[in-house]
């Protein structure tokens, strides 16, 4: 009966609520601060200090109260959500209040001082003298740490948990918010943010049709794959992991364990690659942000990934660059990151539809069946339609605004912006649980492991660099005035 | 019932496929379209939109 209904995709879902946080903290140009209770956690030594309403007018609501408001208030708006994905709705509301609060709670201890505290001046006023320096941003790696603990070592809470296990469905949401963010960013500086657009287009040749061949060729040639396998293996390592291998396995009708088993593998990567890459692009790219920002959204795969990976590695590089006395404006460098993990995603549906052409054509011709169309549009990554609007809406009301209005946006995409915070740590958490290491090894998959590891070391990540180099090179972040 | 296929044993046996005509032609003209439309990027990107 009501099973039957054909479920909203995360896709669309994660469109719907990541506007729906956006219309609600847009009442604050009208006067309405409906937002300012969400909680916000801030760098602590004393932890009756780390939680905070994000706005003074809900003081009186302390941290603890904040923090459970923002818990009910997800709770209400993702099972609500879980319904229309014909998710188990009572087990997904449990297991979401157990995503939430590990995902939190691992972001208080993140924000603890000798952990998160990054300049001199901080270690003073919290009375330490070490810091990890990982800045307050760092619960995300907690974060990630306690969901691989989960996945490895607890499978039955990993087991019991799996109904909100959802990081795609997080991060699209997270992205849909940040696009207003983003826009506000982007009204100061105009015309980097055009120039910063257009060289985002490199991504798309870079990942469709210089990657992708080469991964391609290397498992074709050199693994002796067959094409089934090796047409998802080389979207999955190439253009952005997880939807990209099941549009391609789709795509060349492979079967259903292909793509799969490389989603799999691209998620166990991505997590290793969002474990190092940016802490190296902090050592060696600090002096080049931009190009660091699109390193990521070039070399991290899956959109989880590569989105929180640009704004761990923004975090790392603005505490470097602010231990220097230099502070660069936030936002600059994820909005680099997500603007190439976007420009690549656009482009799923019209490479689907290529491959679908050749395989029906040329490769795997059957009777009546050819390349329709209508798939570019049935593989458009939704999510992508939420952030264009938050961010042209944004853009659009601040370009010309008085200062007042100015104000007041900053003021109401803060707002969101927090609940995009707490969508990354639940992404980053849910991510970690998704990496069954030992899980993968049992099927089997040394050989697929293989080609990832020499496509991913061997050339993905430098290819990145070399080219991030050539299109941000130089470009530096404006300054915080 | 479907049988869950055993990837280990089907990574091991699998036949092999040889690279067809249309394939390389994917394979060389994807790099060769790459290539030039990221130095015509390059071109377009310094030019006329400086950062």
């Amino acid at each position: 009966m009501e099973q039957n209904r054909k479920p909203l995709s995360e896709d669309w879902l994660s469109v719907w609520i990541g506007l729906l946080f956006f219309l609600l903290s847009l009442g604050v140009l009208v006067g309405a601060d409906i937002l300012g209770w969400v909680v916000t956690t801030s760098v602590w030594s004393d932890i009756s200090k780390a939680l905070a309403p994000v706005s003074k007018a809900y003081a009186s609501v302390g941290g603890i109260g904040a923090l459970i408001l923002t818990y009910v208030a997800l709770l209400a708006v993702l099972t609500a959500g879980s319904v229309a994905l014909n998710a188990d709705v009572k087990r997904f509301a449990g297991s979401f209040s157990v995503v939430f609060w590990i995902s939190y709670l691992c972001w208080i201890v993140g924000s603890y001082a000798n952990f998160a505290v990054t300049t001199p001046a901080d270690m003073q006023k919290f009375g330490i003298n070490w810091s990890l320096r990982l800045t307050n941003e760092g619960g995300f790696i907690v974060a990630l740490i306690a969901g691989l603990i989960v996945g490895n070592l607890l499978p039955g809470l990993a087991e019991w948990i799996k109904e909100a296990v959802r990081p795609e469905w997080y991060i699209k949401t997270a992205i849909v918010i940040l696009g207003g963010f983003l826009g506000i960013t982007a009204a100061e500086k105009l015309s980097l943010a055009t120039a910063l657009m257009f060289r985002g287009l490199a991504a798309i040749i870079e990942a469709y049709l210089i990657y992708w061949a080469v991964v391609y060729f290397v498992a074709r040639k050199w693994f002796k794959f067959s094409r089934e396998w090796s047409a998802p293996l080389a979207s999955g390592i190439s253009i952005c992991g997880v939807s990209a291998a099941i549009a391609t396995g789709s795509a060349i009708r492979a079967r259903p364990v292909v793509p799969i088993m490389v989603a799999s593998l691209v998620v166990v990567f991505s997590v290793v690659e969002l474990l190092i890459l940016p802490f190296a692009a902090q050592m060696f790219l600090s002096h080049e942000p931009m190009v660091a920002g699109a390193w990521m959204g070039l070399a991290v795969k899956t959109d989880g990934a590569a989105v929180a990976s640009g704004g761990i590695t923004e975090s790392l590089i603005l505490a470097s660059a602010a231990a220097q006395g230099i502070n660069f404006q936030k936002g600059w460098i994820l909005g680099t990151t997500t603007t190439v993990k976007v420009f690549i995603d656009v482009f799923i549906g019209i490479w689907a539809f290529i491959l679908a052409y050749i395989w029906t054509t040329y490769i795997d011709v059957r009777q009546g069946q050819k390349a329709r169309a209508s798939e570019i549009w049935e593989r458009f990554p939704k999510f992508i339609i939420g952030y264009v609007l938050t961010f042209v809406v944004i853009l659009v009301m601040a370009l010309g605004a008085t200062p007042e209005l100015t104000a007041k946006l900053r003021s109401a995409m803060a707002e969101a912006n927090t609940f995009r915070g707490i969508f990354f740590v639940m992404t980053f958490f849910t991510i970690g649980v998704m990496s069954n290491f030992k899980r993968l090894w049992e099927e089997g998959i040394a050989k697929l492991a293989a080609v990832y590891l020499l496509c991913l070391f061997g050339f993905v990540i430098w290819i990145g660099l070399v080219i991030s180099f050539i299109f941000f090179g130089g470009v530096q972040p404006p300054l915080v005035s | 019932m479907e049988q869950k296929p055993n990837i280990r044993q089907e990574m091991q046996t699998m036949p092999h496929e040889p690279l067809l005509a249309i394939e390389k032609r994917l394979i060389g003209w994807s790099l060769i379209v790459g290539v030039v439309l990221m130095v015509i990027l390059i071109f377009f990107s310094h030019t006329y939109f400086p950062a």
